[in-house]
């Protein structure tokens, strides 16, 4: 009971400080990481729902924060279509996109869902490039300035700052952790799991295995799409590669998987843990960091050396670390404190 | 009637090439039963080879072929031994995923190194033809590496069939368990199938450096068409593969002409995912589940 109470006035307060971060950060850059980091746990979580709770590994994820992406940006940009309402147009594109995707994918098991999910995944990317008229192809398509959201007459936000991506990626980010709450505490979510640990023991007990697969799927992509919607928006710019590539789905399906999969708080960790490592790589701070501590000169061979190339190196240290966690903690890092948490720890959790 | 001739050939001519990451691909899936998602990596790692070769030392691609392959056979036995063999028993996904991190180490390993710029490896013959007649040419560098893709899958196909290694190889894909009970060491097999299956692959990049732009991403797409190949053929079928390899080659260049070259990757993918759907175990293979 006590624990519960501390557990939830700690969980207020942590909350209650994110909202008033903004009001005391001015500096864009921390607001630009923590929205990094917001948008990182949506991703991360929206494919928790579907790999990690029911199993089904999809390496295609880039097709649902494609279209979300697109599908604003496009509407925005040629029909004026404002983004709070495109968004919805996203989703609901996403969900016939996601049911027919479903549909081909879930006949499929194991290896064959992967590369049917990929194949997916790349087919958009390359319509993406093909369709000109309507994505612009290769080219991309740039938004140069988000109209004002207004109610009625009186302007709610402007977007000029970073402040209302903040609360919207706050907001976000919060939504899709209640999400898998709900999931992971719900029949439906009981049903995910069993799929996932015997898809035919589930199918015996009678678990329409199909219907639910594509629940998960539906639930994911459209997630998946929101944060896809709100990434175009917030960088104002998008094209295939950037939102609809192969690493795309790569980097969406790793925050969950180093994080721990098929725990609430995992994709939180694995954003927590790539986001800042990522963003200090791309710019260069690990470089001049070791420059100030003394280890390396600036201009000599290695200084330039990695002043040149530790910025493009983030998608390295995935590779790294997917193999670390593959080879020594498959459980991810969430499974990893678990397991390192003394006994009597483990039996209160 | 020239047209359609013309792309069939080149089709056919760059199938083989297909065909050959396609049987490494299909090797190490019947041995290992892993899906090697850093197969068009591995095959990155070949073009650069290649390229280093020919840059630092002269070395013509096609000869370059008889050093790449041996250095990329103990390329892949090392992945296998140190990477791959921890995951034999894990479930389907990890052992998917360690590739997929494999992969990406390897392609932005390369990239450090070598900067994200196109490479061409220009040759005195690289856009050079031959006239067969009635109006169809073949070009030259993709004829010679279709011939040495020919010799090096009939050479495979011999060691495979009639070698005592080569048997024990076809009895571990048959059945791991029961080969083990016959004396046949499994784990080194496995290591000399990976190690096959990358020298293969780095062959293949070798054979279509000359008229293929080289870049660290350029594996991405070769591990896609290698699992369409394999998926067409069969998973673990070595003559599906080549097969599959000579129709998925044949498919690019025509719909390359009869619909664009830029919707030939959608037009490949999409006879993917029929296969998956109407016939999953693929042409040759035997359904398993």
């Amino acid at each position: 009971m006590y624990k519960t109470l501390i557990k939830a006035s700690l969980g207020l307060i942590f909350l209650a400080a994110l909202l008033v971060i903004p009001r005391y950060v001015e500096s864009p850059y921390a607001l630009h990481m923590m929205i990094l980091l917001f948008l990182s746990v949506s991703q991360g979580q929206s494919w928790n729902i579907l790999g990690g709770y029911a199993g089904q590994y999809s390496v295609g994820h880039a097709a649902y924060f494609g279209v979300g992406a697109y599908t604003t940006m496009m509407l925005m940009y040629s029909r004026q279509v404002v983004p709070w309402v495109g968004v919805w147009v996203g989703v609901a594109i996403v969900i016939v996109v996601a049911l027919v995707i479903g549909s081909i994918c879930f006949r499929l098991r194991g290896p064959y869902f992967v590369l049917a999910s990929i194949a997916v995944a790349e087919i958009m990317r390359l319509s993406a490039i093909n369709l000109t008229t309507l994505t612009n192809g290769a080219e991309g398509i740039l938004a140069t300035e988000i109209p004002a959201f207004k109610i009625g007459e009186r302007v709610i936000t402007d977007f000029l700052t970073k402040v209302p991506f903040y609360y919207i990626g706050l907001f976000l980010a919060l939504f899709t952790i209640a999400i898998t709450y709900w999931v992971q505490h719900s029949k439906l979510g009981y049903y995910f799991q069993a799929i996932r640990e015997d898809q035919d023991a589930a199918h015996s007990l009678g678990i329409h295995i199909t219907v639910y697969k594509n629940i998960g799927l539906v639930i994911s992509a459209v997630l998946t799409s929101l944060a896809g919607a709100f990434y175009g928006i917030y960088v104002g710019f998008v094209d295939p590669p950037t939102v609809l590539g192969l690493d795309v789905s790569v980097q969406i399906m790793l925050i969950c998987i180093i994080g721990g999969m098929g725990t609430i708080w995992g994709p939180v960790l694995g954003s927590l843990l790539l986001v800042p490592l990522s963003e200090a790589l791309r710019s260069n701070m690990i470089t001049e960091g070791l420059v100030k501590i003394g280890l390396v000169s600036a201009d000599s061979r290695i200084g330039l050396f990695l002043k040149e190339n530790l910025s493009h190196a983030h998608v390295l240290l995935y590779g790294i670390l997917v193999v670390l966690v593959i080879l020594f903690m498959p459980e991810g890092l969430m499974g990893f404190i678990k397991k390192m948490a003394p006994r009597r720890n483990r039996e209160a959790v | 009637m020239a047209v359609f001739l013309q792309s069939l050939i080149s089709g056919i001519l760059i199938g083989g090439v297909y065909a050959l990451i396609g049987i490494g691909l299909t090797l190490i899936f019947g041995v290992m039963r892993v899906v090697n998602f850093a197969h068009g990596d591995i095959m990155m790692v070949g073009m650069y080879l290649t390229y280093l070769l020919f840059t630092l030392m002269g070395i013509d691609p096609f000869v370059s072929v008889l050093i790449s392959f041996p250095l990329m056979f103990f390329f892949g036995g090392f992945l296998q031994k140190v990477f791959i063999n921890r995951v034999l028993n894990a479930v389907a996904q990890n052992q998917i995923l360690l590739t997929i991190g494999l992969g990406l180490i390897m392609s932005n390993t390369v990239m450090l190194i070598f900067t994200s710029d196109y490479k061409i490896l220009t040759t005195s013959y690289s856009s050079s033809t031959i006239q067969v007649g009635g109006g169809v040419s073949v070009s030259t560098p993709l004829l010679i590496s279709f011939l040495i893709t020919a010799a090096i899958t009939a050479a495979l196909g011999w060691f495979l069939l009639k070698t005592d290694t080569g048997q024990a190889i076809r009895a571990t894909a048959q059945d791991r368990d029961a080969a083990q009970l016959m004396g046949i060491n499994v784990s080194r097999m496995s290591v000399i199938a990976f190690g096959l299956g990358a020298a293969l692959a780095g062959t293949a990049g070798a054979l279509i450096s000359p008229t293929y732009y080289i870049f660290p991403q350029v594996g991405g797409t070769f591990t896609l068409k290698a699992f369409v190949i394999t998926v067409l053929g069969g998973m673990g079928s070595v003559v599906g593969a080549t097969l599959g390899g000579i129709l998925i080659g044949v498919t690019e260049s025509m719909s390359a002409v009869y619909i664009s070259s830029g919707w030939k990757d959608v037009v490949v993918f999409v006879l993917f995912l029929l296969v998956l759907l109407f016939k999953p175990s693929g042409l040759m293979g035997k359904s398993r589940t």
